[in-house]
């Protein structure tokens, strides 16, 4: 990480947990800006975890500052099928991270922001926080044509998004982040944000799809660093601190005891798919065998991510019905998972003869089913 | 009815109380858009995460008012997760549970306390 002209160190976060910044005696102003040593999206999560149940923000609000290496990060209430395209994800090594607050999807990689703000519970302002972020923008590039809309997105030229916002209430504490693209890759964001899978029915708080620009494509000289350090500037100046940037590491227990198992209770299944609301997949696809088309019609109902009920409605005898019957009756109660499925379906397929034609239609039909997932 | 002063309501009958969010809550936390509630079954203690409420505002946490069982989860939420604010009282509802400690209600703040409260913290 390169270090730029604001003032950085690393310090043990307890040490600033307790003593309040000098000169400043208890006042509300009091802040404190901190930086992620790392790009992880689990580990940065954490860090905004751990704040919000460990910092007493009474009399000091903090600032946080990420950035990620590219990860899909949904809201917490959302459907990852509905949102996203898993398989490309999985191809390009894209994480899939499912975050505490609300909100929709975000792409992340290096050339995107986030900023994170905390505050007691009744400080709690996001309109403030945007503003301060679009003042700390223009201060920067004034020409820039930037305005935050009522749903808290800040909006370039007028239809651009260059910044989502979500958040999280808590017992006592809050937090509000955003996003603020600069020089993201366009490409793989708009690829990876499109779902292709068919016939989902659910209750998951969908996103709300927008056009995006870069930053860097109004003025090539703005760069990542810059952005933070803006944001920093304006912050620090605004809560009258002084401009300097603590960096954190988000792995050392020494600075945030327990951080680490709440990186790793991310990173679970549980929460990171298992957390989908209740949905149904109801959906058909067509199979090209030999000279025929079969048409196969499947009905799902997924629950804390596992297959509730299942049926398949295959064309009669194509394959022995006891097979399929095995399959549904295996598939009930699993993983709505590509890898579980095609290991599921192996075990299936050595209970059986070694009959070519058996084997070949079997697979193409479970390489039809994992697609759903 | 008895109130926490994280803004849940509590209402007992016959052994089963009844949890919901008052209209200062509602109010506050905007149109309710999805409501993550626990398992029948789930065992509660007091000041425990049971759920949360999205909403436009935010992602809101909902603490359990006392220690117990969840017994039922209103179902209509699903659907029409606006019940929240139409009416948080009635048909607005969020969970039944066992009382274990029935001791922990007198903890509680009454209606006429609660609205002292909530004049409190509004200044």
């Amino acid at each position: 990480m390169v270090l730029q002209s604001s003032f950085k160190s690393c310090l043990p976060l307890s040490c600033l947990l307790r003593a309040p910044r000098a000169g400043f005696g208890g006042a509300a102003s009091g802040g404190l800006i901190i930086q992620s040593l790392s790009n992880d999206v689990y580990q940065n999560l954490a860090v905004e975890d751990w704040i919000h149940d460990h910092m007493n923000l009474e009399n000091r609000q903090v600032l946080f500052l990420w950035r990620n290496s590219p990860a899909v990060v949904i809201g917490r209430h959302q459907n990852p099928w509905q949102e996203c395209n898993l398989q490309l994800m999985r191809q390009k090594n894209i994480k899939l991270a499912r975050r505490r607050s609300g909100g929709g999807t975000v792409y992340h990689d290096l050339g995107n922001i986030n900023l994170t703000f905390f505050t007691t519970r009744k400080k709690y302002e996001r309109m403030e926080n945007l503003k301060l972020v679009v003042k700390a923008l223009k201060a920067l590039r004034p020409q820039l044509d930037i305005h935050v809309t009522d749903r808290y997105d800040i909006v370039l030229d007028g239809q651009y998004k260059i910044s989502g916002t979500a958040a999280k209430l808590g017992r006592t504490t809050a937090y509000h982040h955003c996003t603020l693209l600069c020089n993201a890759n366009k490409a793989v964001l708009s690829s990876v944000l499109k779902s292709p899978y068919k016939g989902l029915k659910s209750n998951a708080t969908p996103s709300v799809p927008a056009s995006v620009k870069n930053l860097f494509e109004e003025d090539p000289g703005l760069t990542c660093e810059m952005l933070l350090d803006a944001v920093a500037e304006e912050y620090a100046m605004q809560h009258g601190i002084d401009h300097h940037i603590t960096l954190i590491n988000p792995t050392d227990e020494t600075v945030l005891p327990g951080i680490n198992d709440k990186s790793k209770e991310l990173q679970t299944w549980e929460w990171v798919y298992g957390k989908t609301p209740k949905f149904s997949v109801s959906t058909c696809f067509n199979m090209v065998y030999k000279d025929s088309v079969l048409d196969v019609k499947v009905d799902m109902d997924v629950k804390h991510g596992r297959i509730e009920a299942c049926d398949i409605d295959l064309p009669q005898e194509w394959l022995p019905p006891a097979l399929c019957r095995e399959l549904v009756k295996s598939l009930t109660g699993s993983k709505f998972c590509p890898n579980e499925t095609t290991a599921l379906s192996s075990i299936l397929l050595r209970t059986c003869p070694q009959d070519y034609e058996l084997h070949s239609k079997w697979n193409l039909l479970c390489e039809n089913m994992t697609a759903l997932m | 009815r008895k109130f926490t002063d994280k803004h849940e309501w509590i209402s007992v009958e016959n052994g089963i109380g009844t949890v919901g969010i008052s209209n200062f809550a509602q109010e506050a936390l905007g149109d309710v858009v999805y409501c993550s509630l626990p398992e029948i079954g789930t065992k509660l203690n007091k000041d425990d995460e049971f759920g949360a409420l999205e909403s436009v505002k935010a992602a809101s946490e909902l603490y359990s008012p006392l220690t117990g069982e969840v017994t039922d989860i209103n179902a209509a939420l699903a659907d029409n997760p606006g019940l929240v604010n139409k009416s948080c009282y009635q048909d607005g509802w969020l969970i039944k549970m066992t009382v274990e400690k029935p001791a922990e209600l007198d903890e509680l703040m009454s209606e006429d306390a609660y609205e002292k409260y909530i004049k409190s913290i509004e200044d």
